[in-house]
């Protein structure tokens, strides 16, 4: 089935595109983004149950961008009065004025910026889902993530609690300008399985995996794998040693490449960065920073996946840009403001947290081209090593090239075999290039991953996703 | 609208709910060097709704909650809440009630100017003293006023006004060719002018001192010292062990009257506070009309009492709780000074410092660090620090002098022992 889009945006469109034009007598440039997407979230495990039909990318709101004499302003609203369009500009330019009254006090210029294209466009999307949210009988997900959650209890050892983690959102978003109308609704889903177990020390371990997808929440049914998984990671856990720290051959699993590719050449080249003069990458733009199988794609074309929109939060149009083209930087993501002080084309990466929040270039799917090894003919050429698995979180430093990942598990490789033995957690450390440079296998098949949140510095959370094939290379575990 | 929801919720059938309306407007200035890149306002307005239904004879109640806009129709409205109605009677927690105290504390209305605290933001930022190799890199300035209007179905009303403040701050030093970056996210009520430029020069300085940073050596495990925000994450640890819902989930095991770490490290007091002056949360009544009301929550290392929501706090036997927002942790025995002594690492930059309340993880890649050896001072930089406070906490030591960082105040030298740093040669 089509993901409907949303009745109330298209009910508001005369009035918002009524605005647009009120506003753009006293602007150069005028759009806005109207969101409508509903949704819902629930939590169940042994000790605590939740509902909501609230989740981290429901909304219902709008955001003017507004430019004059090259300077941009935002107005966030959600209070909106169709019948009185007048009054809403009026006070939008009034209250944008009286911001630029307080910067004229404090003597601050405006960094110019040339005015954004805006070419006429057209586009209607309601993507496939197979149902909706607002339509799934929540009774019948609750009793099934129940199930799985008793289940889970039973299956894994020494488990305090098993639980599941779901929610679903059905995006509505209209981008109007003075020469362009885009509407699209598609629907996301993801969720996870967590059991918790306490050692013999007393510490909890975690064991998770979870599924996503751009798809309603017949995605849920894939969690039946992923709990099966769960005893085996519990085990493994419980099990685990401390690393001895030091610089290791390892190979990641592809929701560990995924990890990588976000936090190395997802952040490392959003060209806002570069703008601020933030980046690295910007002075890399045409050499090597990878080995010759390092080939990594970026855009929301790119998967199927929680983040596959058909136009950004200002209005590009998604895209499918090769970062990396065989260990060569190629090039990097942009929003559309940042491309105009760059002098190059948006990419369709300008992504807000919400209507209320800026745009920045933000990541959507950050993804390893695959290779033609086998995890067998991988670990095998390991002398001494591991092979990490469970992606937990990372951060990037673009600026130094520096790469912090926090991995759940790494299995010991002695001469070509698994050992056993098993190390958790690990601080994955290293310098970008010299972690892509020492890519040296990558296998044939590959995952995408879309469970996790995005933050610029420590805040702006956003859907993405990312993966790749099983990687072989070096670094600093510790 | 909360007359319209009221009334529709009062004919649902259901056996309580909760309204909250948040209104809020925010300021923001994005800089790029001293150019202003982009300014924003945001005005909201949502109401969040929970609704209980009582099932199995009283044994369950369920709770669902939804956002409502403001721009949402009476159809809307009516079929949102008739959603909750049955989606609440899936949900089999064990039963609680709602607050059905009326606070006696008057609401809290401060009057908050939030162009004024932008102008001191971007007069404190911009009268910064940069020099050729100390320079301003980019800012944001994020200016909030929020008021908020809680109520529920047993006549619980309250209503307050407060300002919150964010700055992201990135600061460059450079030396020739070679540039580094130090990154601050500040939050805060108002601006404290005085505390924001101490803190830029004290970045500043750092930023001069990783321009000579050395790989860090490999010292396998040592004892590391913590004096900036990161220290925060260490206290939250014990706040998190000791809410109602981790005890109640059974995440955590700490029991009232009993030492909530073993060792011969300092030992923790943990103070809840209703108000503290200039915190981004300074309000007396929680967000389901429960008083904050200052009690220990640790004293000299046993706990004593639980905190959290209305349902995770009765489930352990609490009959009067809150959420706590404040937190003020005494310091211990030491001055600053004699904590930083014998050979440690002091990491005052991670690239994203990490405590993990459930497992007690500790995790870090260094940034920036000034290694201690045998009387020596090296500046270093790479490799990680990692550990586990259930080992750490009985042995962790803290200065008498305390530091506020939001809504924490915190000693402000903390020194954990044993962890593991990997070195980066």
């Amino acid at each position: 089935m089509k993901a409907p889009f949303s009745s109330y945006l298209q009910s508001i469109c005369p009035a918002v595109t009524d605005l647009v034009n009120r506003l753009s007598d006293r602007y150069d440039y005028v759009s806005i983004l109207s969101t409508d997407s509903v949704g819902f979230r629930i939590s169940i495990s042994q000790r605590s149950k939740m509902v909501s039909n609230s989740n981290i990318t429901t909304e219902r709101g709008n955001v003017v961008r507004v430019c004059r004499n090259g300077l941009y302003s935002e107005y966030a609203f959600n209070e909106f009065d169709p019948a009185d369009i007048g009054r809403t500009a009026e006070s939008i330019s009034k209250e944008l004025d009286r911001q630029l009254e307080l910067l004229k006090t404090c003597g601050t210029e405006p960094y110019i910026t040339p005015l954004l294209e805006d070419a006429p466009l057209v586009l209607f999307v309601e993507k496939e889902t197979g149902s909706l949210p607002e339509e799934v009988d929540i009774g019948s997900i609750v009793e099934k993530f129940s199930a799985l959650s008793d289940k889970g209890c039973k299956i894994v050892e020494h488990c305090i609690d098993c639980g599941v983690n779901g929610s679903s959102t059905h995006i509505s978003k209209m981008f109007v300008s003075g020469n362009r109308c885009l509407k699209q609704s598609y629907v996301y889903t993801e969720s996870n399985c967590f059991a918790y177990s306490a050692d013999e020390k007393g510490e909890i371990k975690i064991a998770f995996d979870g599924v996503s997808g751009c798809g309603g929440p017949e995605i849920f049914d894939g969690l039946a794998g992923v709990l099966d998984q769960l005893p085996k990671t519990m085990n493994d856990l419980l099990s685990a040693e401390k690393i001895v720290p030091g610089e290791y051959e390892i190979v990641v699993d592809p929701g560990v490449a995924g990890l990588i590719a976000h936090e190395a050449f997802g952040h490392g080249v959003e060209m806002d960065m570069f703008v601020k003069e933030r980046a690295l990458g910007a002075e890399y733009i045409g050499k090597r920073v990878g080995s010759d199988l390092v080939t990594m794609h970026e855009g929301a074309k790119c998967a199927e996946s929680v983040t596959a929109y058909a136009f950004d939060d200002e209005g590009t149009l998604a895209g499918d840009v090769t970062e990396i083209d065989r260990g060569i930087l190629r090039a990097g993501i942009c929003d559309a403001l940042s491309a105009l002080r760059l002098g190059t084309s948006a990419t369709g990466n300008g992504k807000r947290e919400s209507y209320s929040h800026k745009a920045y270039t933000r990541m959507t799917n950050t993804l390893f081209d695959s290779g033609d090894s086998t995890l067998e003919e991988m670990i095998s050429s390991i002398k001494d090593g591991f092979l990490l698995r469970g992606s937990e979180s990372g951060m990037e430093d673009p600026k130094h090239w520096g790469i912090q990942c926090i991995v759940s598990r790494g299995y010991e490789i002695k001469d070509g075999k698994l050992t056993g033995k098993v190390v958790s957690p690990i601080v994955m450390t290293g310098y970008v290039p010299d972690l892509l440079g020492s890519i040296s296998m990558a296998s044939a098949d590959r995952g995408v991953f879309g469970n996790g949140m995005c933050g610029k510095g420590h805040k702006e959370w956003v859907k993405v996703a990312d993966g790749g094939p099983y990687l072989k290379m070096k670094a600093r575990l510790g | 609208m909360i007359e319209k929801l009221k009334s529709h919720l009062k004919s649902s059938g259901c056996d309580g709910w909760e309204i909250q309306e948040t209104a809020s407007v925010c300021w923001e200035f994005y800089f790029i060097r001293h150019k202003l890149d982009q300014h924003r306002v945001v005005r909201e307005k949502n109401y969040d709704v929970k609704l209980y239904k009582s099932t199995d004879g009283g044994k369950y109640l369920g709770c669902a909650s939804c956002r409502i806009s403001p721009t949402a129709n009476d159809e809307e409205i009516e079929k949102q809440i008739r959603d909750l109605v049955f989606q609440a009677s899936l949900v089999k927690n064990p039963a609680y009630s709602l607050v059905s105290k009326k606070t006696d504390r008057p609401g809290k209305l401060d009057e908050v100017d939030v162009e004024s605290i932008c102008r001191d933001y971007i007069n404190g930022i911009l009268g910064v003293n940069e020099t050729e190799g100390e320079l301003i890199n980019s800012f944001e300035i994020f200016a909030k006023e929020i008021e908020r209007y809680t109520l529920n179905s047993n006549g619980v009303e309250y209503r307050c006004r407060y300002p919150s403040s964010t700055i992201e701050l990135v600061i460059n030093a450079r030396n020739g060719s070679e540039e580094i970056e130090l990154y601050r996210l500040l939050k805060s009520g108002t601006c404290d002018r005085k505390r924001l430029t101490s803190d830029i020069e004290k970045l500043m300085g750092y930023g001069r001192d990783r321009l000579k940073a050395i790989p860090t050596p490999r010292i396998k495990t040592g004892d590391v010292v913590f004096s900036t925000s990161d220290a925060a994450k260490i206290y939250s640890y014990f706040l998190n062990k000791m809410s109602a819902g981790s005890v109640y989930r059974k995440i955590s095991d700490w029991k009232i009257g009993e030492p909530v770490c073993t060792g011969e490290g300092d030992k923790i007091t943990l103070k809840a506070v209703s108000r503290l002056e200039n915190s981004s949360m300074d309000f007396e009544v929680d967000e389901e009309g429960s008083e904050i009301f200052d009690r220990f929550i640790i004293r000299n290392g046993v706990a004593e009492n639980y905190w959290g929501s209305r349902q995770f706090s009765q489930y352990v036997g609490l009959d009067r709780s809150s959420i706590v927002h404040n937190a003020v942790f005494e310091g211990g025995q030491k001055d600053k000074a004699d904590v930083r002594t014998g050979d440690f690492l002091e990491v005052v930059e991670f690239s994203s410092f990490q405590v993990d309340f459930l497992s007690g993880e500790i995790a870090g890649e260094i940034r920036l660090g000034y290694l201690h050896k045998d009387g020596e001072v090296s500046v270093v930089t790479g490799g990680s620090v990692s550990g586990s406070m259930t080992d750490a906490a009985g042995t962790m030591e803290f200065s008498r002098e305390t530091v506020q960082y939001d809504t924490m105040v915190i000693p402000e030298v903390t020194k954990l022992k044993a962890l593991r740093i990997s070195g980066a040669e």
